[in-house]
């Protein structure tokens, strides 16, 4: 597999792991238990939420990867530059 | 004062810059801003920061970026001195200073291929201008870090349920820039399903609080700053910027309709109270000698206190940083840089002033409508036996407090009194919602920006050790450096007692930094000014008395903040913590020496262009 392969495979796995982490505390915990974490405290259900925000930043970037095609023909139809 | 008159004059205000000054002088006379000219988003597309954006979206990120907590903040402080001088001081620098600086940046720039301010003042002052004015704003930007980590982190601890709208709004726009650019799917559409999700979130958010230590949050969004500067612009901030910026449209509509529906009622506030205040106003630590001592006078002072609602430097920086890059046509740069900044203004004058000014007084309001405000004040913690006034709860709070109360007074109309303390809890909600997301939006644009600076600071290294240069240069190292010294800044909070007071307050470290961030930042917009006045002189060839009305206000900008960060440094800076003294306080002084070369390398390349 190619470098390019193994980032989007780490990518869609961090993905997932992070829409798991987010689903099981917003619409788990969340729901059923009216607030994320305790007042003044650092909690895991806290921690894990922001842990699973973040990753979810960094997931689909690895995983979906260069820009998008039709970006990349809007720049060579007004520019007349083929982009590699 | 009624509240109808405020808002009549500053809307009239507005419609006649934007069409006068904006339009006719700035694009027509000064700039000759041309559709046909292609821009650097197009010449130089890279798909990571130069990538051409839609006009609304891109006023969507210019606007976010730029709206951080200072239009919001900085008021709210300075209501200390009434609602009619901040009131002015925002008008003022937002028409002939604000807005001028920020589009003139922005055309600079894609006048020079998407560079940033700092390099342009290479082509007008030389090169050491060019390295003095980027170290400066690397500092500036570590400060502003600071301040917002700080201030983001402070929302977060006393409205928790604006950090769970937070976080489920970064996936909602990462979903929107997903379908648009990988699916297909129709702007439209995708905005649609967008806006149906954070509605949804809001509802959701208002119902679930998400808890965590003011430290905890210090460090997690100095991780979020890192990542988000480090990714490609098409990916978070074009859709982020984008989503975010109806959410603002619609935070201020609802202060305008919220104005609209109680026009009728008298301001409780003063129009002015004195002229000086004490120092804790502009950083000094509340309950110490300098926190006591009236020293922050209003000039030179309200550089100090009042960012970027009247002007900031840190615009320039925007927008000759990230929007220059994906700036699709010249034209588009009126509504982007002039109009944004109006808009900016109008968060300040008509979404912190006048709705803290109407809450002035808490009893005073309550028995002249006949509104439930001290029940609804004390569901939220606020006793007001203890806090008659809102110039009695900290800057940020009394901005969401202030609009809380205006929005449900104005609903509650509509809606019936019953539904009062309902309404105030939601409109306060949204509106520490709408200031934490001007915030991160600010800070991961901030972060990036300080990327740009310190890459274009290394450009000398290239030719001597190419390695040495692509390491310091790599987007995750560059990305690191500036958020991690601003993460510092602001972890600590500090307890102090304040015997007037008979207890312990909290001081955020916002509350220390922010003179330090707004005199290095406002003092930045002098020095853009300045070097966009001397483009447009040297560069563009225009004389007369259009020079003049650009390089006249700039000039009293560098004074006043001169004066400004003299003062903070003599009365301000020996008094406060080790951390503070050594950090900010080296910071600003250091960046008053660059100051003071850079001043003398604009008069030197003005008698060069005359």
């Amino acid at each position: 597999m190619s470098t390019r392969g193994v980032v989007e495979v780490i990518g869609l796995l961090i993905t997932v792991v992070a829409l798991l982490i987010l689903a099981f505390e917003i619409l788990y915990v969340g729901l059923f238990t009216g607030s994320i974490g305790s007042k003044g405290e650092v909690t895991m259900h806290s921690i894990l939420t922001t842990i699973g925000w973040l990753l979810l930043l960094v997931g689909p970037a690895l995983w979906l990867g260069g820009v998008p095609v039709n970006i990349k023909k809007m720049v060579e139809a007004r520019t007349g530059r083929k982009l590699s | 004062m009624y509240v109808l008159v405020i808002l009549l004059i500053v809307l009239a205000i507005y419609v006649i810059a934007y069409t006068y000054y904006g339009r006719g002088i700035l694009e027509r006379r000064v700039v000759k801003a041309s559709p046909d000219r292609l821009t650097p988003a197009w010449e130089k597309f890279d798909g990571i920061d130069y990538v051409p954006a839609n006009k609304y979206v891109l006023y969507g990120h210019h606007f976010a970026s730029i709206a951080g907590a200072g239009p919001i903040i900085g008021p709210a402080i300075a209501m200390v001195y009434g609602w009619a001088l901040p009131l002015i001081w925002v008008l003022f620098g937002n028409i002939f200073i604000g807005a001028v600086h920020d589009y003139l940046s922005i055309m600079a720039s894609v006048r020079h291929g998407g560079i940033s301010i700092m390099s342009i003042s290479e082509n007008v002052m030389g090169r050491k201008a060019k390295y003095i004015f980027l170290a400066y704003v690397w500092i500036a930007l570590i400060l502003v870090l600071a301040a917002f980590i700080s201030v983001a982190a402070s929302i977060f601890v006393t409205v928790p349920q604006a950090a769970t709208l937070s976080v489920l709004f970064m996936p909602i726009a990462l979903l929107f820039g997903l379908l648009v650019y990988r699916t297909g799917i129709s702007v439209r559409m995708a905005t649609l399903i967008a806006l149906i999700l954070l509605v949804l979130a809001f509802i959701y958010a208002l119902r679930t609080p998400l808890h965590l230590t003011y430290e905890a949050w210090v460090v997690i969004l100095a991780v979020y700053g890192f990542i988000a500067a480090a990714l490609p612009v098409w990916y978070l901030l074009q859709p982020r910027d984008y989503v975010n910026a109806y959410l603002l449209w619609a935070f201020v509509a609802f202060a305008v309709l919220g104005a609209l529906l109680t026009a009728g009622y008298a301001l409780t506030g003063p129009a002015y109270t004195s002229f000086k205040a004490p120092g804790a106003v502009i950083g000094a630590i509340p309950g110490t000698a300098a926190g006591k001592a009236m020293v922050a006078y209003f000039w030179p002072a309200v550089p100090l206190i009042i960012a970027c609602g009247a002007l900031s430097g840190f615009h320039s920086i925007v927008g000759s940083g990230t929007t220059s890059k994906q700036l699709s046509s010249e034209l588009d740069a009126l509504l982007v840089g002039y109009g944004a900044m109006l808009t900016e203004g109008a968060v300040s004058s008509l979404a912190v002033i006048l709705p803290i000014a109407l809450a002035w007084s808490f009893t005073s309001l309550e028995a002249a409508t006949g509104a439930p405000i001290s029940s609804a004040l004390s569901k939220v913690g606020i006793d007001v036996a203890k806090t008659p006034t809102i110039l009695g709860l900290p800057a940020a709070e009394r901005f969401y407090t202030g609009y809380g109360i205006m929005q449900a007074l104005a609903w509650s109309k509509i809606l019936g009194m019953g539904n009062f303390e309902t309404l105030f809890t939601t409109f306060r909600t949204f509106a520490a919602f709408a200031l934490s997301a001007f915030v991160l939006t600010t800070l991961d644009t901030a972060n990036r920006l300080a990327r740009f600076a310190w890459s274009e600071f290394f450009d000398w290294l290239k030719p001597i050790d190419e390695t040495a240069y692509r390491f310091l240069t790599n987007r995750w190292v560059a990305s690191m450096v500036a958020i991690a010294i601003g993460a510092i800044l602001a972890y600590p909070q500090i307890s102090v007692y304040v015997p007037e007071l008979e207890r312990h307050i909290t001081v955020y470290a916002y509350a220390i930094v922010w003179p330090a961030f707004a005199g290095t930042n406002q003092l930045l917009a002098a020095l853009a000014l300045l070097t966009s006045a001397l483009w447009v002189y040297a560069v563009l060839k225009v004389r007369g008395w259009i020079s003049l009305v650009i390089m006249a206000p700039a000039l009293f900008l560098w004074i006043t903040v001169t004066a400004a960060l003299i003062l903070w440094l003599v009365a301000i800076a020996p008094g406060l913590p080790l951390l503070y003294k050594l950090g900010a306080g080296t910071m600003v002084a250091i960046t008053l020496i660059l100051d003071i070369l850079l001043i003398a390398l604009f008069v030197y390349g003005l008698r060069r262009a005359s």
